[in-house]
């Protein structure tokens, strides 16, 4: 059964697009500040990133075990600012699909606090 | 970053009070990061809040959404969905208030009241414990300063040297704080290059301040017809 939200339903054929489309060619890579800053991890690619959130959430209908939201949780907000400077030469808007990656666990109340 | 830092309670009260149906919007850039307005406070304060109204006997509905960033439209997520389907009579913003004028410009039909003061540019001495840096003058003269910002640190915001008042390293204004003057010429001195302190700088023309807008270099040309 589908779990996922209003929001992420109205984005499909968006996500759908990115999943097919990208094809880890990770010319993204280094328009990522990130991803050069951490030697070249390739788990901070922005491709990597967004396909092990929301293509993760999309995979799976939003039906994720609380390790996956915790997993999830680590790449969109400790590999990822959201500065949206990564730049895909196919076109997709990989920060925007990793905003709705944060969104999706925020209403699962999992999210960074910064308090520790 | 940016610094906010909740009001006090009655203030907030007094903004909603005669609303029933209410939206607490936060953000999840700076104003989280500095403790003062992402997910984690908004639920702090809409929790505060719920226990006020119902000791009171007052019925309120008081939701919850906290988008990426408050200052980029991109960044909104699910909030324009979350304001038509809610059908608020007033929002409360946990942003800081550059945020919150883009939330009130873009849903202008319902009264946006912020929850926090906008208090700083600053940097983070501790979790919790801020400092303020800089006030965004717009033309920037710490590379003349030692890398201190007089706008910011002394009390007259004294462009050209301290003021008749410094004494014994510190400021007139109140004796527990430093005089920043008194700091530049220190740390000039050290730096072995006390003549960048004689280099006169034209006070800021203060008057008839109008919004600006940045342009970045390299960007010029995309943004040519914009009157900026
Ligand atoms: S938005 Fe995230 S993935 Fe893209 S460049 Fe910025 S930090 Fe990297
Ligand atoms: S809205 Fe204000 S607090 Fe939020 S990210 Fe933008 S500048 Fe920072
Ligand atoms: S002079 Fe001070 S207030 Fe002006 S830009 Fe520099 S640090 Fe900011
Ligand atoms: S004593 Fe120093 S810090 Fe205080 S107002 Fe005068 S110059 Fe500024």
């Amino acid at each position: 059964m589908s779990n996922l939200p209003d929001i992420i339903l109205s984005n499909k054929s968006k996500i759908k697009f990115a999943m097919s489309l990208c094809a880890r060619c990770s010319m993204c890579a280094p328009s990522c500040f990130l991803y050069r800053a951490n030697n070249g991890d390739p788990t901070y690619m922005p491709s990597y990133k967004m396909l092990n959130s929301i293509g993760l959430i999309f995979k799976k209908k939003g039906n994720l075990s609380d390790n996956d939201l915790e997993n999830i949780k680590n790449i969109v907000w400790e590999k990822c600012v959201l500065c949206t400077r990564c730049y895909c030469s196919l076109g997709i808007d990989i920060p925007y699909l990793i905003s709705l990656a944060r969104d999706f666990c925020r209403q699962k109340g999992v999210y960074k606090t910064y308090d520790n | 970053m940016i610094k906010v830092k909740r009001k006090k309670f009655d203030e907030i009260i007094d903004c909603i009070d005669r609303y029933n149906n209410i939206l607490n919007v936060g953000c999840g850039g700076c104003a989280s990061v500095c403790l003062g307005g992402g997910q984690k406070e908004v639920g702090i304060l809409n929790e505060e809040l719920r226990l006020y109204y119902e000791k009171k006997g007052e019925k309120k509905d008081i939701d919850a959404y906290t988008v990426e960033r408050a200052c980029n439209e991109k960044c909104f997520l699910d909030l324009p969905n979350v304001i038509e389907k809610g059908n608020y009579d007033a929002i409360i913003t946990m942003c800081c208030s550059a945020g919150t004028q883009l939330i009130a410009e873009k849903f202008n039909k319902i009264p946006v009241y912020p929850a926090v003061d906008t208090i700083a540019i600053g940097i983070d001495r501790d979790i919790g414990l801020y400092e303020e840096k800089c006030r965004a003058c717009g033309h920037c003269v710490i590379g003349y300063t030692g890398g201190i910002c007089p706008i910011t640190r002394c009390a007259k915001s004294l462009f050209n040297g301290p003021c008749g008042g410094t004494n014994k390293g510190m400021c007139e204004v109140n004796p527990n704080i430093p005089c920043a003057w008194y700091e530049i010429y220190n740390r000039l001195k050290e730096q072995n290059r006390l003549e960048d302190i004689k280099k006169i700088h034209p006070p800021v023309d203060w008057k008839n301040q109008i919004q600006r807008t940045v342009v970045q270099y390299g960007y010029e040309e995309r943004y040519v017809n914009m009157d900026v």
